[in-house]
């Protein structure tokens, strides 16, 4: 009985972080990249709408619309991303609380 | 294909009115205008639309959502119609027999269109908004 329960939890031991890198090898993207890229398209969105700003500021921009639209993507961005960091902080505390 | 779709779409459709605007305020300024660089009177401009694919689908290839399109300017054309004539023998422009070719515009009918423009634009105004708003409420999810 212990032997079946011992290797069977060796067996989960190797089983576990197996597809979990195989993932990661096939997706080639952790979690890190996938933040970095989302908050890189952020920031490309705030320097779209503050170009698009200073676009219409030197009458280069034909259409208002344009750049209020642009606004509004930059903000609903913005927001997602403040939302994201605030769940992976709520998950870091919540584990920082975790009694040991 | 991601949530900024929609506001793209209106987006073109906000500035394909305001080329309709444009042409509307050409037809109306031209109103009395007898002299043009092509010769005789002004012609009254009709602005044409089309449905193109969308800014996303031109830029990557990837094929969007079925049945989603943009809407575009194809074309401004003179109108066809004939041109009013008005009798006034002192006009520079007038014939022999004192008749001036006066532009075909029908100010009744360039108003009509300028409201009409007026509303599309406001109406994509409001799918921009509703756009933000429906955004918005998906990050309120699970608050």
């Amino acid at each position: 009985m212990e032997s079946v329960g011992l290797s069977s939890l060796i067996g989960m031991a190797n089983a576990g972080p197996g597809p979990q890198e195989g993932q990661a090898e096939k997706g080639g993207r952790g979690f890190a990249d996938v933040l970095q890229s989302s908050v890189e398209k952020v920031n490309d969105a705030q320097l779209q709408a503050d170009e698009a700003v200073g676009k219409l500021h030197s009458g280069e921009a034909k259409n208002i619309h344009e750049v209020t639209i642009a606004l509004e993507q930059a903000d609903i961005s913005l927001r997602l991303m403040v939302k994201m960091r605030n769940k992976a902080m709520d998950a870091y505390q919540e584990i920082m609380r975790m009694q040991v | 294909m991601n949530i900024f779709t929609a506001m793209q779409i209106s987006s073109s459709g906000l500035k394909a009115q305001r080329t309709r605007l444009n042409v509307i305020s050409a037809n109306m300024a031209n109103m009395e205008t007898t002299q043009t660089p092509e010769g005789g009177p002004y012609r009254k401009q009709d602005v044409f639309f089309e449905a193109v694919k969308t800014a996303t689908e031109r830029d990557s290839g990837v094929r969007g959502e079925k049945g989603v399109r943009e809407v575009g300017v194809y074309d401004v054309a003179p109108n066809p119609r004939p041109f009013r004539m008005v009798r006034d023998p002192e006009h520079p422009d007038a014939d022999e027999n004192g008749i001036v070719l006066m532009p075909n515009v029908n100010p009744m009918e360039e108003m009509v269109d300028m409201m009409s423009a007026t509303r599309a634009y406001e109406a994509n105004v409001t799918a921009v908004k509703a756009a933000k708003r429906m955004a918005l409420k998906a990050l309120e999810i699970g608050r």
